[in-house]
Parts: structure tokens; C-alpha cells; sequence
């Protein structure tokens, strides 16, 4: 709309000019892929599935009005706090590491070193490999007796876990996995990283600011709307897990045994995908997807009210 | 004139996106193709064309299809297509789309969930006009199918575990032959399991984590009582069931279980646990045979029924019953044509040759005699077992889905030691009953 804007003038005039009618007609013919599509797929599914969630639905029948019922069902369910208690898990835990580890890779592949974009590329390599195969190899990587992993670890004299039998460890088993992909990650800060303005540093290499001075005040600062940005990404792509606990905790075509040892792979997305397509029950999963939507929101929203504090703009 | 053209431009671009997006689903490869359009194959000019989906793939889809060929040889008015589609869940979309195939394969514990709620057709009317034996079924694989009096599909295929044990390895401890009875059963496996020091182990006698299904059916358990409409996970025989697996899985621990089936080889490779000798006895079903004539032909092992209860002679040869079955989706536009040839595909001859093929179990009888069996390993055994009186299979209702589900999650919890047998069992009939309508 803004390319049309200047042949607006600001009053609203009673009609438009042949000439503007025929742009906002032509303006809204290109648009419209999107604009169907949009409707479509995204706001009629949006509230569809509102709708569905006040409903009881098992696909083949007409839905039948419930009210709240759905919702209050859930809160008495043990698999939903089961779940929840697991996908939190994932975003307090597993992100904050991963995004440590992708600003940790990014801060050294800053450095000016000999083939230096050999490494980036090796360390972007993981996120190009789609999340099946990287789930079905890591599954060989944390084999408890042939495994890489626990090899290094027995070369240690540490321990070494059953890492996806052992309930205690499945989890961890995937923060690991997530940060062997940490490199897309680190490719965002890498770009942020050679956007601070050297000045900064030189200028505090003038007053005597140590290597450990320079990244807490200016780097950490300056990359700071970018961690901001990560962080929520990777909440949003936390409460949304489903395809490597889907694969690592042998789902089967027949939906059998879903959520690995001791429901401890039972994300949130796992519950739902269970509900709604094992159990058919629509309406229900429909709530989950409702409720999901809702703790996303309140956490991004909750992120951005608290991110003035800690988030440093450059331009303000 | 300008902006129709516009118009018309835009609806050419939509529809060319259209076009695309469904010619993309439909290119997708279809065994069936090359027998379905050689030239000398009399396909009536208005012949019927019915599509349909089923979940074998590779060399099973390819016996499935030999058979499609046969039926489109012998059947020019009806032309069937089929498609391998390993994703169940686009049945339901194409169910509920409105636009499902004409037949296809499901899992037999989906049925009844299914069938309810209206996704498959009744076919009690086909059944009676055609007279169709239900008797020659199998009672514990048909009741896959029914509910209520109502059968809404046919089971094409079976599954049933009995005891496999290593010859070598039972003769080596001073036994003869397999454990009959479960007391039995129980001193074979503490006999023939070898714990090292520091109590790893290098050998189990049976895997303790063991299907709790057919060993609840051992010793007499049921899930559900029809009469009052209660769900009963916590029936006496699923509770010894349970104990059972309880008491074996303590001896040794979850540590150092985890421990050792987490070194143990694929399921379908030579370092099999079974075929390996780390499992002096297995449970397992009819399909075993073939896999160690292919992965380990040298193993020297026998069949063995279920062991049954001591106590109660009359429940031998227990089993759990699951099925393979074709049904007609809700919205099919050929439903006669369907049947036809449903019914055919489930005929001794050709259920016979399909099952003889993939290494299943056929569901009917009078397949049972079929010379095709002869040569599938384990398979003398394993007939003579599905004549069995108490084979079982899980009730058949709305919610069997949620009820495996939450019966297989408290006991893996029980047998973990989260929660106690009685407390994990009340919570699977506290978390099912309000399911039953």
C-alpha cells in the first residue's frame, strides 16, 4: 500500500480517479495469492480451530457443541502436565544452552583466522541435514555400548548413561542433539557480530578494556536485540518440538507407543498430535492447540515488556 | 476490458497452482500402474475404477499387487489401482475431505474407533447377501472388526506371539525342553539368565518388559466387561500379569535393564538378541521364523506355546490376537463394487496367497490347510496354534487407542517402580471408564 500512497491525498475524497481505482484493483490482483492464501489457510484455520475447541469432534461426525468442557478436561489431565512439564523443560533449559553454545561459535569464528570460512561452513554444515536424519543418526551416536559419545566419555573414565532408554536422560540426550545444530544460530550472531562498528572496541582498547571487558559491555550489548530475537525463536520452535521425540521414541505408524520411557519425550506437540490423530479427538486437541498458543503468547509478549531492560537498540 | 483480463489472468495463475498442487499428489509412484494398463488386458470401456490404499510397501506391497492383477484379469467391469500409502493418517484426511479410495487396509485396533465415529461402512448387508462364513474367521481376529453386532471390516491378516527358545542354550542349563506352565517359565529365567559382577548382564533368560497383553490372557485376564460396562485394567489376571514382569524386572533392575537392552542389536539384523543368544527365550510373533532363516539360519530353536497357568489347565495355548483388515470409507462412490472385491481378497485361495507371501497369519480356517504355507518357516507351529480356543484379542471399542496407550504407559511406569501395580492400574480405569458411552 505504501508504493499508492503519495497518489492519495489526505482527505478522503468522495470517489477515486479512474487511474487510482485501476491501481488498487491491480495492487490487490498481485496481492491476491497471498491475500487467498492468508484467508485461507491462516485466518479460517485460526478460527476454525476456536471454534473446534468449544466443540467435540472426531472428524466424521458433525462437532458437537461442549462449551468449555475441553478445556476444563484438560487441566485434569495427567498427560497434558505430563507434557507441559517436558516442553518446559526444553525452553528453559535446552534454550538458553543452545544459545549460549551459538554465541560462543559465532564470537570465535569472528576471529580473522587462516580458513576461516572452512569452519563456518563445517559449523553451519548440522542445519542444512533435516531433523529425521540427524534424529536417526544421533540415535547411532547415543547408542549406549557402540555410541561416539559414550566412547569419548569411557576414554575419560566417565559415565556413561543409557542415554534414550534411561528416562533421566532422554532429555539431555536432545539438548545435546540441539546443540550439535547450534550453527545456525551462530551464523545470525556471526552477521550481528560484524555489524558493531570497530570504533567501540578500539576506542575501549584506548581506555584499557581487557578481552573480557570488551564483550560484556560492547559486544553482548550490541548483539543484544539479536539474542532477543533467538531467544524468542527458539521458545516459539521449543513449545512446538515434536519430530525428533516422534522418531527418537520409535513412533509408529499405528501411533503405539508414543512419548519414549516413562512418557518422558512427551511434548507438547507429541500430546496433541496424539489426541488428535490417534484418539480423534479434534476438539480436544484443538483446546491443547489453543492453550499453546496462548502460554506462547503471553511468553513472547512477557519477553518483549521486560526485554527495555537488557535490550540495547543502537539507534536510541 | 482491462481489468477482466486482469481477472482472467489471475484465475488462470490460481488454477494453474491448483492443477499443480494435485497433479503433484497424483504422479506419485503407483505399483500398480504397469499391471493396470498393459494393452492386452480387457478393461471394459466403462469399467468401474476403484482405488485403493493399503500400508504394505516393498517386496509385501509387490505381493499385494500380484494379486490386484489377478483381480483386474478376471474382473474387466472392475478396475482397481493400488496405491501404497504407509501414512494412515491420509485416510482420514481423505475421509473426512470427502474424497476417500474406494477400499483400504487399516490396523485392526483402529476399526472399531473408526467404525463408530462413522469413517467406515457397515457391512453387515454385503455380508449376509453373499452369505459370507463368518464362522471360518478366527472368533479373537474377527471381534477385532465387530462391535455391537456390527462388523465394519473384514481381517485379512493376523498376528499372534507364542515362546521361541535356543535349544542350545536350554540344553547347556540341563533343560529339555521349553517351560510349560508360568511357575515353570519363571524358574527358566532366573536359571538362564547370567549376571556378571557388578551385576551387569551378559545373558537374559526372557526380556521382563514382555507383552503384557498376551501374558494377562495366560492367566485369565480381561480388560473390559461388557455386562456392566466396566473397564477392568485392574482384573486379578492383568495384575499377575504384571507381577509377574514385576518381580523378574526387580531382580535385575531398571539400571542395569537399560543397560543391557540398550547394547543389544537391531531387531532385524543377525545381532538380534534372540538370534545372538543374549535371550535364551523370546516372545514373539509368527513373522521371527523367516526373519532368523534370513539373519541367523544356523540357530538352533523351537516353538513353543504360551505357558499357561499351573492352576488353570483349561486356559493352554493362551495368545493376543491383532489384525490386518480391509474396510470401504465412509464416502466411497463404488461401496458394491468395494465389497467385491473385498470379498474376493478375503476368500481362503487369495487371503492364502497374500498371507503366505508377507509372513502373516491368515484369519480364516479354511486357509489354514493351504499348501502355500508349507514352505514358511515356524508357520506348522504357528497354524496349529491360531486354532487355539483361548486366543484373545484387546476389546474393541471407541476408545481402545486411549486404553493401550494409558495401559502401556503405567506399565512401563510400574515396572520402573513410579507407581505401584495396584496404583498404576487405577489410574489407567480411573483416566478410561469416563470414556465408556
Amino acid at each position: 500500500m505504501n508504493a499508492s500512497a503519495p497518489v492519495h491525498s489526505p482527505r478522503p475524497k468522495a470517489r477515486w480517479s479512474r487511474k487510482e481505482r485501476r491501481y488498487f484493483w491491480l495492487g490487490l490482483a498481485f496481492a491476491s495469492p497471498w491475500i487467498v492464501g492468508f484467508l485461507a489457510f491462516t485466518v479460517y484455520p485460526f478460527f476454525g480451530s476456536l471454534y473446534l475447541s468449544l466443540t467435540e469432534y472426531d472428524l466424521f461426525s458433525t462437532p458437537r457443541w461442549v462449551g468449555l468442557q475441553n478445556y476444563e478436561n484438560i487441566l485434569q489431565d495427567d498427560r497434558f502436565y505430563t507434557s507441559l512439564g517436558n516442553t518446559f523443560f526444553m525452553a528453559f533449559v535446552s534454550v538458553p544452552i543452545t544459545l549460549a553454545a551459538s554465541l560462543l561459535i559465532a564470537v570465535v569464528l569472528n576471529f580473522k583466522a587462516r580458513g576461516i570460512n572452512y569452519y563456518r561452513t563445517i559449523f553451519y554444515l548440522p542445519s542444512v541435514i533435516p531433523i529425521v536424519a540427524s534424529a536417526l543418526l544421533w540415535t547411532w551416536m547415543l547408542n549406549p555400548d557402540f555410541g561416539l559419545v559414550n566412547m569419548a566419555l569411557r576414554a575419560f573414565g566417565l559415565p556413561d548413561p543409557a542415554w534414550l532408554l534411561d528416562p533421566r536422560y532422554t532429555k539431555p540426550s536432545l539438548i545435546l542433539m540441539s546443540l550439535w545444530g547450534s550453527g545456525a544460530g551462530a551464523l545470525i550472531f556471526l552477521a550481528a557480530l560484524q555489524g558493531v562498528p570497530k570504533q567501540y572496541y578500539e576506542a575501549a582498547q584506548v581506555d584499557g578494556a581487557g578481552a573480557w571487558h570488551r564483550f560484556w559491555k560492547i559486544t553482548l550489548p550490541a548483539l543484544s536485540p539479536i539474542i532477543l530475537f533467538q531467544l524468542i525463536m527458539g521458545l516459539i520452535g521449543a513449545f512446538q518440538i515434536f519430530t525428533e521425540s516422534y522418531i527418537l521414541a520409535g513412533g509408529k505408524a499405528d501411533g503405539g507407543s508414543l512419548g519414549g520411557p516413562e512418557q518422558s519425550l512427551l511434548f507438547y506437540a507429541v500430546n496433541l498430535y496424539q489426541e488428535a490423530f490417534v484418539f480423534l479427538k479434534m476438539g480436544y486437541a484443538s483446546a491443547l492447540a489453543w492453550i499453546l498458543f496462548i502460554i506462547v503468547l503471553l511468553m513472547t509478549l512477557l519477553l518483549l515488556k521486560t526485554s527495555g531492560r537488557w535490550v540495547y537498540y543502537g539507534g536510541e | 476490458m482491462k481489468k477482466k483480463t486482469w481477472f482472467g489472468l489471475w484465475c488462470l495463475l490460481l488454477s494453474i497452482m491448483v492443477a499443480g498442487c494435485s497433479g503433484g499428489s497424483g504422479s506419485t509412484a503407483e505399483p500398480g500402474k504397469t499391471s493396470g494398463e498393459e494393452p492386452d488386458q480387457p478393461a471394459a470401456a466403462d469399467a468401474v475404477e476403484l482405488s485403493f490404499w493399503y500400508g504394505w510397501t516393498g517386496p509385501e506391497a509387490e505381493a499385494l499387487e500380484k494379486l490386484i492383477a489377478k483381480w483386474n484379469e478376471a474382473h474387466p467391469e472392475i478396475q482397481v489401482k493400488g496405491l501404497s500409502q504407509s501414512d494412515y493418517q491420509k485416510q482420514l484426511t481423505a475421509i473426512t475431505g470427502g474424497n476417500p479410495p474406494d477400499v483400504a487396509s487399516q490396523f485392526g485396533q483402529n476399526v472399531v474407533p473408526w467404525g463408530l465415529r462413522g469413517a467406515m461402512m457397515p457391512l453387515d448387508d454385503y455380508i449376509a447377501k453373499d452369505g459370507v462364513d463368518l464362522d471360518d474367521f478366527v472368533p479373537a481376529a474377527l471381534s477385532t472388526s465387530q462391535h455391537e453386532g456390527a462388523t465394519y471390516a473384514i481381517p485379512t491378516a493376523m498376528h499372534v506371539s507364542m515362546l521361541f527358545y535356543n535349544k542350545d542354550i536350554l540344553k547347556e542349563a540341563g533343560y529339555d525342553g521349553p517351560p510349560e506352565t508360568l511357575g515353570e517359565l519363571k524358574e527358566y529365567i532366573q536359571a538362564l539368565s547370567i549376571v556378571e559382577d557388578g551385576g551387569r548382564l551378559s545373558r537374559l533368560g526372557l526380556w521382563p518388559g514382555m507383552d503384557a497383553y498376551t501374558f494377562s490372557y495366560a492367566y485369565g485376564g480381561s480388560f473390559y466387561d461388557e455386562a456392566a460396562k466396566q473397564v477392568t485394567p485392574d482384573h486379578e489376571g492383568i495384575q499377575s500379569a504384571i507381577k509377574l514382569s514385576k518381580e523378574i524386572w526387580d531382580q535385575y533392575g531398571s539400571d542395569n535393564l537399560d543397560r543391557f537392552s540398550s547394547g543389544l542389536g537391531q531387531y532385524m539384523s543377525a545381532q538380534n538378541p534372540f538370534f545372538s543368544g543374549k535371550y535364551a527365550m523370546t516372545v514373539d510373533g509368527e513373522w521371527l521364523p523367516t526373519f532368523i532363516k534370513q539373519f541367523a539360519p544356523d540357530l538352533n530353536y523351537g516353538i513353543a506355546p504360551i505357558p499357561y497357568d499351573e492352576n488353570h489347565p483349561e486356559r493352554k495355548n493362551p495368545g493376543n490376537v491383532t489384525t490386518s483388515v480391509f474396510y470401504i470409507p465412509k464416502g466411497a462412490k463404488h461401496p458394491d463394487a468395494s465389497w467385491a472385491f473385498i470379498k474376493w481378497m478375503t476368500e481362503p485361495e487369495q487371503m492364502a496367497e497374500f498371507t503366505a507371501a508377507i509372513g502373516n497369519l491368515p484369519t480364516r480356517t479354511s486357509a489354514f490347510a493351504s499348501p502355500l504355507y508349507e514352505n514358511v518357516p515356524g508357520f506348522k507351529e504357528f497354524l496349529d496354534y491360531s486354532a487355539s480356543e483361548n486366543l484373545k484379542s484387546f476389546p474393541a471399542t471407541s476408545f481402545t487407542n486411549e486404553y493401550m496407550t494409558e495401559f502401556s504407559a503405567q506399565v512401563d511406569a510400574i515396572l520402573r517402580g513410579t507407581v505401584s501395580i495396584e496404583e498404576g492400574l487405577a489410574n489407567v480405569k480411573e483416566k478410561i471408564q469416563p470414556l465408556v458411552k
